[in-house]
């Protein structure tokens, strides 16, 4: 039997993905989950895997082609069956057809309704549209609890069911719009490998999608149980133990073990090398790749405007016409910091970590996020309400060579240092590789972004909409300022000063508390021990 | 091959232009699919040339006599003279209007339509055979098939329908005078129909059926109102009895029936089962016992397909055989035979080639019959709810409770409705009375949109109307009908 595979939403709401690469060939044997081609969509390249085990019949499409999602583009031939000409929906329902009535040639035959006699367990409500969309995503209706009155599917729920969730309120997108420039390896004094942008994400959710990544996941849990001993080697690996993943219980609460934790440390030192690499090797990074040269005589060449670069572009034109911008500027002399950080560096690396200023700036913002929590929140305009997060999940503007992403550290408040660091550097990482998961890059509350690494001092950054602030740090300069000393003495220093760029909301938040919020994380810039209260 | 074929290619060869091929054959064109339909006798099918609109437009001029000559109470005195012969032509005008119509759709949406009978000559071929002498026939490749042949009135030892006295349903349809008399073979749907038109030209009709009742498969209480309107307009029943021969005396002919060999009951509608052997004198029998698939002139061996033991070819719930790219709609399709459900049919089998996600799911397939008064169902009834497991509640409305049908002077008649008493979800109803065929659409939408019957109950309806009669029977339902007792 052949079957039709079409095309999956590799992330909520995408309509299409580039073709890179097939991994498979016509004749292949394939069995169910394993990849059969690079599908790059406006977020990550993702392989896309086998939903039969069977025999490629035919590619669709070439290498290059954009798909639109739901479109048939690999058909198999399914192991045991007979081929056919025709494809065969995932969806198997049966037919409701009861042969009733009287057999024909009996006098009087009439043809009387079907009569679907089945147990009320297996009877499903849904309308006929409803039921449609679960043929379409391969659904079985009988397995999805309904949401309307007394149960009843409604589209909501099959949409629900085909993403992997429960139906939710209005899902936040994660549009974004940054400043974008790239950012090389910082300078003595400059701080982060990451660097300004603005990134999209859309959620991704239940799709059968495997992202390229071979890292270890950062677990996130409140309580991990683990042996003394473990702990001790979690300590001298520098992770964070509730951070490490595991499929292990104990009592029903996650259980490490040491491997557990020098498999998560090694998949960080890799994740953190290959970063390092990257950098050291001068590539580009944030320059997106260059189309052909120009022909002989050629005066202008097209290309077509789609991918990430559209799905920025996009994100851009939203949140500059939907929010009202103002971007509030000031400088930090940051000279305790750099001390700080100096100190610091080196017991980081002892544990194979290192440590840039990006966490110590998470750490201020956070900071003043808990003191200004209207920057925190977001207006559903939908509801006519402003809806405030009591969580901090920061994202980091990240150039990569296709363009800009925001991968999202969660739970930013809740982490040390060292594990800001190290979860950063991997998520960068994976940014540039792009084999980022759509998780990974969705959710976040507030964005910041570096936009010293190339050149200049201040930027008007573009929020990551729906978020209500986006603060675009410079590079750290040696810089003369007017030092006054404790006699009141003025005198003309080198100090380290970074510039600070906030854009904010204007219908959520007014200048004064934008000055404010900046004072703050400055505050905590100028004087990093305050962060040990944090 | 046969020499001096000439072989097409198609990607969708449909046989059979009835309400299942034709709606194929349009849908796969409108899928960019290059579609063949090829039709033996007249596009339509039996559907529209000889068997729901010609009857249904017979019915209806013979209500308009009738009802005209039967007006007093109005204040309406007339005797309608009724030219059987310029009905029979103003009803095929009717018919040749929705015949032409369907010709010019399938032009429009890019189907081929090509005249013959198709055999099928391989797994990917067909011949088509021309009708007339000399036309030859032509050889046509395709990827896939939709066979859609629909069905005929079956036969009954001893009445052959070429004989002149001896009439199927077609040829009732198309008589160009009244007869003085008439023994109609069967109480089902089609003989109770054609016997009220008849009856009502002013025609002697006797109708013998085997069973103990008229309309087998349906609940005696809808049933009761039907033997009723008919018993009225003069018709007369003989159960228990099955038509054995018939030949001409010289005045007409006569009929023999004999007792049924078997005790075949339907649910106990309590008729007395004579046992006598009749002898019934009449101008004209029609014999209505049933349809049977046409699946022998396909010659199916040749592509697979496999037919059951009634000839009927099965299919899944994509419309597809046995053999993956041969569909099978419509009435060779197998029960319920009705034209809606091939439509359906036609459409999901057009889209399940073209990739399209279309599966057979509905959740009730409606049905009419145009007796006086007209049966409308769809769902379940109250006894195959309980069978299925379903807590049941049940809501009735009587018409002589509704000042629209007082207004009409139909007031015979209920609308039943049949809910899950848990969620009160509507699963099934039953209405006999005027317009039952159009007032039951409304609660096929509301099983299959998962109403409840306080949705229904909710709706604002229309005063007056007979479709209050529906909100009504939901709200007797709730125990809160405002214009009947609640029970």
């Amino acid at each position: 039997m052949v079957r039709e595979f079409k095309l999956p939403d590799v992330g909520e709401g995408v309509a299409e993905g580039e073709l890179v690469s097939w991994l498979v060939a016509p004749g292949d044997e394939v069995s169910e989950d394993q990849p059969v081609a690079e599908v790059e969509t406006d977020k990550a390249l993702v392989e896309v895997p086998a939903p039969v085990n069977g025999a490629v019949r035919e590619l669709h499409y070439e290498e290059g082609d954009v798909i639109p999602v739901g479109e048939v583009f690999i058909t198999f031939d399914v192991a045991g069956e007979a081929a056919e000409a025709a494809a065969e929906p995932a969806a198997d329902e049966e037919a409701e057809v009861a042969d009733e009535g009287e057999p024909a040639g009996d006098p009087g035959a009439t043809g009387t309704e079907t009569g679907e006699v089945e147990t009320p367990d297996d009877r499903v409500f849904a309308p006929p549209r409803v039921r449609r969309m679960a043929r379409e995503e391969g659904i079985d209706l009988s397995t999805i609890e309904g949401s309307g009155p007394g149960g009843r599917i409604t589209a909501a729920d099959v949409e629900a069911a085909a993403s992997g969730g429960a139906v939710e309120a209005d899902a936040e997108t994660d549009e974004s719009g940054a400043a974008a420039t790239a950012e090389p390896e910082p300078t003595a004094d400059a701080s982060t490998a990451e660097s300004g942008g603005a990134a999209t994400g859309t959620a991704g959710g239940g799709q059968q999608i495997q992202a390229r990544s071979t890292s270890v996941e950062s677990a996130d849990r409140d309580r991990t149980l683990a042996a003394p001993a473990t702990r001790r080697l979690a300590e001298e690996e520098g992770v964070d133990i509730d951070a490490v993943p595991t499929d292990e219980e104990r009592d029903g609460e996650a259980f490490v073990t040491p491997d557990a934790v020098r498999e998560y440390a090694e998949a960080q030192r890799q994740a953190q090398e290959a970063d390092r690499e990257v950098i050291e090797a001068g590539e580009p990074v944030g320059e997106a790749e260059k189309g052909t040269e120009f022909a002989p005589g050629e005066r202008e060449r097209r290309e077509p405007f789609r991918g990430v670069r559209k799905t920025i572009a996009d994100a851009m034109v939203e949140s500059k016409y939907t929010a009202p911008h103002v971007t509030h500027h000031d400088e930090v002399d940051v000279t305790a910091l750099v001390e700080a950080r100096d100190r610091l560096k080196s017991r980081a690396e002892d544990q194979g970590i290192r440590l840039t200023y990006m966490p110590f700036i998470m750490k201020a913002v956070v900071a003043a996020l808990k003191e200004y929590p209207e920057m925190n929140a977001v207006i559903d305009d939908e509801n006519e309400e402003v809806v405030y997060r009591d969580y901090y999940n920061i994202g980091v503007a990240t150039a990569t060579d296709v363009g800009l992403m925001v991968p999202v550290l969660e739970d930013a408040d809740r982490k040390g240092l060292l594990q800001l660091s190290s979860e950063m550097n991997e998520l960068v990482t994976k940014a540039r590789e792009r084999s980022i998961s759509p998780g990974e890059l969705q959710g976040s509350t507030f964005t910041i972004t570096n936009v010293g690494g190339i050149g200049g001092e201040y930027a008007t950054p573009i929020l990551n909409y729906p978020e209500s602030g986006i603060l675009a740090i410079g590079e750290i300069k040696r810089k003369p300022r007017v030092v006054t000393d404790e006699d009141g003495t003025e005198s003309i220093e080198p100090r380290s000063v970074m510039t600070l760029s906030l854009s904010f909301d204007h219908r959520l938040i007014d200048g004064a508390v934008g000055a404010q919020f900046t004072n703050t994380v400055m505050e905590y810039l100028e004087n990093p021990e305050l962060l040990l209260l944090e | 091959m046969v020499v001096g074929d000439v072989t097409t290619g198609t990607d969708v060869l449909v046989v059979g232009a009835g309400p299942a091929g034709y709606v194929a054959a349009i849908r796969a064109g409108q899928l960019d699919l290059d579609v063949t339909l090829v039709e033996k006798d007249a596009y339509g099918g039996t559907c529209l040339n000889h068997g729901c609109i010609p009857s249904k437009a017979l019915i209806t001029a013979t209500d308009v006599a009738h009802e005209a000559g039967n007006a007093e109470e109005m204040g309406i005195h007339a005797d309608p003279a009724v030219d059987l012969a310029k009905m029979v032509d103003w009803k095929d005008g009717v018919v040749d209007q929705l015949t032409g119509g369907v010709e010019k759709l399938c032009k429009a949406n890019g189907v081929n339509l090509l005249e013959g009978t198709a055999t099928f000559d391989g797994e990917n071929t067909a011949r088509i055979s021309h009708s007339g002498e000399g036309q030859g026939s032509e050889s046509i490749e395709f990827e896939h098939a939709i066979v859609a042949t629909g069905s005929r009135p079956i036969e009954i030892p001893g009445f052959d329908y070429g004989d002149e006295p001896v009439l199927d349903s077609k040829q009732a349809l198309a008589l160009d005078s009244v007869p003085d008399s008439l023994v109609v073979v069967g109480a089902g749907y089609i003989g109770m129909e054609l016997a009220s038109v008849f009856a009502k030209l002013g025609t002697d009709v006797t109708v013998i059926e085997m069973l103990d009742g008229i309309l087998p498969g349906y609940d005696d209480d809808l049933k009761r109102p039907v033997k009723q309107r008919a018993n009225d307009i003069g018709i007369e029943f003989h159960f228990g009895y099955t038509a054995s021969t018939w030949y001409d005396h010289g005045d007409g002919i006569r009929v023999e029936a004999e007792p049924a060999e078997q005790a075949a009951t339907d649910g106990g509608q309590a008729e007395a089962v004579e046992a006598e052997a009749l002898d019934l004198d009449a101008e004209k029998v029609l014999v209505a016992v049933g349809r049977e698939p046409v699946s022998d002139t396909l010659d199916l061996d040749a592509v697979g397909v496999e037919t059951d033991d009634r000839g009927f070819i099965e299919t899944d719930s994509r419309a597809r055989t046995n053999v993956d790219h041969v569909f099978a709609v419509g009435d060779v399709a197998g029960e319920p035979m009705l034209a809606h459900k091939g439509s359906m049919e036609g459409q999901v089998a057009a889209e399940v080639i073209a990739g399209e996600p279309a599966a057979i799911d509905y959740q009730a397939m409606p049905a009419a019959i145009f007796t006086d008064p007209e049966i409308g169902t769809v769902g379940m009834t109250e006894s195959e709810a309980e069978e299925a497991g379903f807590e049941t509640i049940v809501g009735t409305f009587p018409f002589r409770a509704s000042g629209r049908a007082l207004t009409t002077g139909e007031t015979d008649g209920f609308v039943k409705i049949v809910a899950d008493e848990s969620e009160g979800y509507v699963l099934g109803a039953q209405i006999v009375g005027p317009e039952a065929s159009e007032l039951i659409a409304e609660l096929g939408l509301a099983i299959e949109l998962g109403a409840t019957v306080e949705d229904v109950a909710s709706t604002v309806h229309t005063h007056p109307t007979l479709s209050e009669s529906v909100m009504e029977a939901a709200e007797n339902a709730l125990g809160h009908a405002i214009h009947t007792l609640n029970r």
